[in-house]
């Protein structure tokens, strides 16, 4: 009896001590975001973690370090905003951080130089692209681990998920085409062909051989229809329908194209042409060029706020402005003096952006309508890209 | 104590529990303890395959600190302090490869060096006179060969300076007929041939947010004024003068001047500018060539970009001579462009006025055989006070045959009517080699 009683003793000890812990622990993560839509995800290269900004007071909330030489390169949060999840390029792994509590609850090892990202739309999946890897991992948001890695990619950047959720659109900047996934059975379906290199070509090798530039991204209408891959190497759109996997039109636009960016009313496919320092705009009807406007070097993206389109000039430190309604010019905002601005969300009323700006360590919001500028500094080292749940442009480099 | 049976069950389940938790968490951890040996090995296999750096960056800042009356610098503004801006160097962990580090490098090294380009084109041309009395030209084949050789370089912010040395050899038109001459722009503003000339030296400097540009030194005003998008560069479009530049502008030469350009990147920009319009002339103020122009950028109805120039131009050289012009170009499809240019200006010692237009259109962007070809057809005409008339209707089909190098085929017809006298036609076939890099 006496060692039965020692043994419920020894028991109670231990049953305390595990709940002791498990205290400390439930203490330790506290909740630090009630609202996951309030707040701007700020992508910190350089000093490796990931901020949470209040979206209405502009203070840094928190942040989550991932590890040292980590750079993370793109983040996104998952639609019921839950997770956030990063590719840490030089790390070779996916990063899953709990929004509520700001903690990092799982790194997974995934192929070579993980970049761009998405969610299908059901939050199951999260497909991670690895370009250096030539492949993509499907990691399952319900285990938290990466069940399958589809490979056969060229240096895949960006994945677009049709609106059902089937299929998953993969734009491969080292080659000439788009890869398309069986999001059922995560499998490289088919590969769509946007355009054919021009004969000529053979008597430029310089040109052709010694740097591919194909497709980032693959755009898709509003209604998930038709999809615009934009082929660098070129000079081209390519429309794609989405029912039958099928290019029904080529699209000329400026050199070098980098990627379209579908206008907030799906009636523009917006693309930034750095060849030629200029931005084509595709009316998404007619799928034809209505204008091509001069612009700044090395466009990193495009924005829409307050019917109007800023283009990201990330070595002029400039902001180019069209006004959506007449297709024109319409001036350029100023950020910073020797400044790299990178890439920037608009909030979900499209009101404002939120500007990331590496060299100087801050986030820069403009105001759509009066285009002042607030800068907000010391969010972290390099801040290279900014995102926003629902926010309708939430895209990387 | 009395135990029931009960009690004993909820015992021992309690105890096996309390006995199975442990295990269970060593069991985890051997598991943790697996996955990361399977990751560490999975980073030395991308180690192994991936020479990586990763030393900590350093990256030098400008910032703005605070100085209090001691001389103390302050991260934050404190009573008595004095907001200065200074540069410090910070620390960062970026990983890279040595590819990356090597093209960081590069374009490092290419962005504080002087940058230099070459432009080099071959034209020749044959005429072939169509009607009236006989001239030396006809027959003739003229070949001209034209090397640019351009510098540029960053000396500070939003400045940078610029050079542009041109030499011309073969043999130029002018010698058998000034008109035939213009059917090769590439003479155009030059006073020597066979020579080296110093085309351009300018300095440009940016100001107020980049709104206002000043150019000043030797200049080419009409790489500011009078552009157009489908009939202003011999190297690519039209060969002939009169479908590069407006007659009207009736610049000879290059010369020292100033550029002045307000542009917002909105639908409006203003220009002013001058320059000494002739070598010959002692001083500048009894040579000075003056410009004014206003741009206006349009999308009517949606159909594309359009550019609308209105200019007026002063020369006081010998009495005050005056000029107006127009030059309009508008994309009607994203493949199209049409282009008109008007100009009027003062002739010495008449009342009348040299009247010269022109009109065209311009195919690109996937409209010839390859991607990057562009083809054109345009009319140009000037009715001189003196009552000769001229006519020049030039196509051309310019083949991009890899991105530093064009071959383009011409084929102008050229009438001059002189008063009093019959009229001569000339047809005048030609390419151009164009190389630049």
């Amino acid at each position: 009896m006496k060692t039965v009683k020692n043994l419920l003793f020894a028991c109670h000890c231990l049953a305390l001590l595990f709940s002791g812990l498990a205290w400390a622990d439930s203490a330790e993560k506290e909740i630090k975001i009630t609202d996951p839509s309030k707040v701007v995800i700020i992508v910190n290269r350089d000093s490796n973690d990931i901020a949470f900004m209040d979206i209405d007071t502009n203070k840094i909330i928190g942040s989550v370090f991932l590890g040292k030489n980590v750079n993370p390169h793109m983040a996104m949060m998952s639609r019921d905003g839950r997770w956030v999840v990063t590719g840490g390029t030089r790390a070779n792994k996916a990063y899953i951080i709990d929004v509520a509590t700001l903690t990092l609850v799982k790194e997974i090892p995934v192929d070579f130089a993980p970049e761009h990202l998405a969610f299908s739309p059901d939050g199951r999946y999260y497909y991670q692209g690895n370009p250096d890897g030539d492949s993509v991992s499907v990691i399952d948001m319900a285990s938290l681990t990466e069940i399958k890695r589809i490979h056969g990619f060229a240096e895949p950047l960006n994945i677009t998920f049709t609106p059902d959720g089937t299929k998953a659109y993969v734009g491969n900047y080292g080659a000439h085409w788009v890869g398309v996934i069986d999001v059922t059975r995560h499998e490289l379906l088919k590969k769509i062909h946007v355009g054919t290199v021009p004969e000529i070509a053979a008597l430029d090798p310089e040109r052709y051989l010694s740097e591919i530039k194909g497709i980032s991204h693959v755009a898709m209408s509003n209604d998930g229809r038709y999809l615009y891959a934009a082929d660098g190497d070129l000079g081209i759109v390519s429309v794609i329908d989405s029912r039958e996997d099928k290019v029904i039109k080529v699209i000329r636009v400026g050199a070098d194209p980098w990627r379209a960016y579908m206008s907030h009313d799906g009636r523009y496919a917006v693309v930034a042409n750095n060849g030629d320092e200029t931005v084509s705009f595709i009316d998404t009807e007619k799928n034809e060029v209505v204008a091509t406007l001069e612009s700044g070097p090395d466009m990193m993206g495009i924005n829409f706020a307050s019917h109007k389109a800023f283009v990201i000039s990330s070595s002029s430190g400039f902001l180019y402005v069209y006004d959506m309604e007449t297709l024109k010019p319409a001036g350029r905002i100023k950020i910073g003096l020797n400044l790299q601005i990178e890439t920037a969300t608009t909030d979900t009323a499209a009101h404002k952006l939120y500007l990331a700006s590496s060299t100087d360590h801050s986030i820069y919001v403009i105001d759509g309508a009066t285009e002042e500028v607030v800068r907000v500094p010391d969010v972290g080292l390099y801040p290279w890209g900014t995102h926003i749940l629902d926010s309708k442009d939430n895209y990387c480099h | 104590m009395i135990y029931t049976s009960k009690t004993k069950h909820q015992l021992s389940a309690a105890l096996l529990a309390s006995l199975a938790l442990p295990m269970s968490v060593w069991a985890q951890e051997d598991q943790a303890l697996i996955d990361q040996i399977n990751a560490l090995e999975q980073r030395v296999i991308d180690l192994e395959t991936t020479t990586v750096l990763s030393d900590p960056e350093t990256n030098v800042k400008r910032i703005e600190v605070f100085v209090d009356e001691n001389g103390i610098e302050h991260d934050t503004q404190v009573p008595g302090s004095q907001k200065i801006v200074t540069y410090q160097r910070e620390r960062f962990y970026r990983r890279q490869t040595i590819n990356e580090k090597i093209e960081e490098a590069l374009a490092d090294a290419e962005s504080r060096s002087v940058q230099l380009g070459v432009d080099a084109a071959i034209v020749l041309q044959n005429v072939q006179q169509g009607s009236g009395a006989d001239t030396p030209a006809d027959g003739s084949t003229y070949q001209l060969a034209s090397t640019d050789i351009y510098f540029t370089a960053g000396l500070a912010q939003n400045t940078l300076f610029f050079a542009d040395i041109v030499s011309l050899s073969g043999t130029p038109q002018d010698a058998d007929d000034d008109e035939v001459a213009q059917t090769n722009g590439y003479g155009a503003r030059l006073v020597q041939q066979n020579d080296l000339s110093l085309r351009e030296a300018w300095l440009m400097t940016e100001f107020w947010d980049q709104k206002l540009s000043l150019t000043i030194g030797r200049v080419d005003l009409t790489n500011y004024f009078d552009s157009n998008a489908a009939a202003n560069d011999e190297t690519t479009q039209f060969l002939s003068d009169a479908l590069v530049n407006n007659p009207a502008l009736g610049l000879s030469e290059n010369g020292a001047g100033m550029a002045l350009v307000y542009d917002p990147k909105g639908t409006f920009a203003l220009k002013v500018g001058y320059q000494q319009s002739t070598d010959a002339a002692t001083n500048l103020s009894d040579s000075l060539y003056q410009l004014v122009e206003m741009d206006y950028r349009a999308n009517p109805f949606h159909m594309g970009e359009g550019h609308y120039r209105v200019w007026y131009r002063k020369d006081n050289t010998g009495s005050s001579l005056n000029a107006y012009g127009i030059s309009f170009d508008q994309k009607l499809t994203a493949s199209t462009t049409v282009f008109t240019r008007y100009g009027a200006n003062d002739v010495d010692g008449d009342s009348e006025e040299d009247i010269h237009y022109s009109a065209g259109v311009q195919f690109n962007n996937g409209a010839g055989f390859n991607p990057g070809d562009a083809w054109g057809i345009g009319y140009a005409a000037s009715d001189l006070a003196n009552k000769d008339e001229e006519q020049l209707l030039e196509s051309y089909y310019n083949l991009r045959i890899a991105e530093k190098l064009q071959l383009s085929f011409h084929f102008a017809y050229l009438t001059e009517k002189t008063a009093g006298k019959e009229t001569i036609s000339y047809v005048v076939p030609g390419t151009r080699l164009q190389a630049s890099f």
